[in-house]
């Protein structure tokens, strides 16, 4: 659910960028390309996570989810520094 | 000391071994409750980084363009050292558990704290000065 929640989020994250296209042009369009490919890729993958995490507590022993955790956050830092690259550098439209 | 490779099923990437480095596997119920408490840092900063577009885009009557420019970069800069900072936090929990040492403090929670503290106190002293 944790998983889902974060879907959920980078879902309304696109969609606030979405908003910001009417004033930032075409550019902000790799800002919503780039959180909706993040959260497809979260769902995509989350029923092979539910049964890593479900086997894991079986056998009591569960490799930590590195790659799965490093993606976010790069996802996360990727579209925090384009998004003060759009506040400062490129100029309003309207 | 438990033979890590057993312990974890055979399921250790090159990857996974070079980051978490030696100790034992923890209690499979506390690597995910660490993964949790991870994507609950990573909302927060996508919350921020929303929060930074809201006001940049939605707020255009409101504040002058310097005042939105500042807040709104505050905000993403808050979510961009949230995000970081909640994966190494997640390190130094999963590291800490491995080894069998006490939690370290998380850096993150006290930078929240103050930039979130600073955001409010910009918006307070605009709404009360500003002319109605």
């Amino acid at each position: 659910m944790a998983w889902g929640r974060t879907i959920l989020s980078l879902t309304v994250a696109a969609a606030i960028f979405l908003r910001w296209m009417h004033h930032h042009g075409w550019f902000v369009g790799t800002l919503v390309a780039a959180a909706a490919v993040a959260a497809l890729a979260i769902n995509v993958t989350r029923k092979r996570r539910f049964h890593r995490a479900i086997n894991g507590i079986k056998r009591e022993a569960l490799t930590p989810n590195v790659a799965s955790i490093a993606a976010v956050t790069a996802s996360v830092v990727v579209l925090a520094s384009l998004g003060i690259f759009t506040v400062l550098l490129i100029p309003l439209e309207q | 000391m438990e033979n890590l490779s057993a312990r974890s099923g055979g399921g250790r990437t090159g990857i996974s071994d070079r980051v978490l480095g030696g100790g034992t596997e923890p209690d499979p119920r506390f690597t995910l409750a660490n993964e949790r408490t991870f994507l609950a840092w990573i909302r927060t900063s996508l919350a921020l980084l929303a929060g930074g577009v809201a006001v940049e885009a939605f707020m255009a009557d409101l504040f002058g363009p310097g005042l939105r420019k500042t807040v709104a970069a505050l905000l993403l800069g808050l979510a961009l050292l949230i995000g970081g900072g909640s994966f190494f936090r997640w390190l130094n929990v999963e590291r800490s558990m491995r080894r069998k040492q006490p939690l370290p403090l998380p850096w993150i929670a006290p930078v929240l704290a103050i930039g979130g503290g600073l955001v409010a106190a910009i918006m307070t002293v605009f709404v009360l000065v500003r002319p109605v």
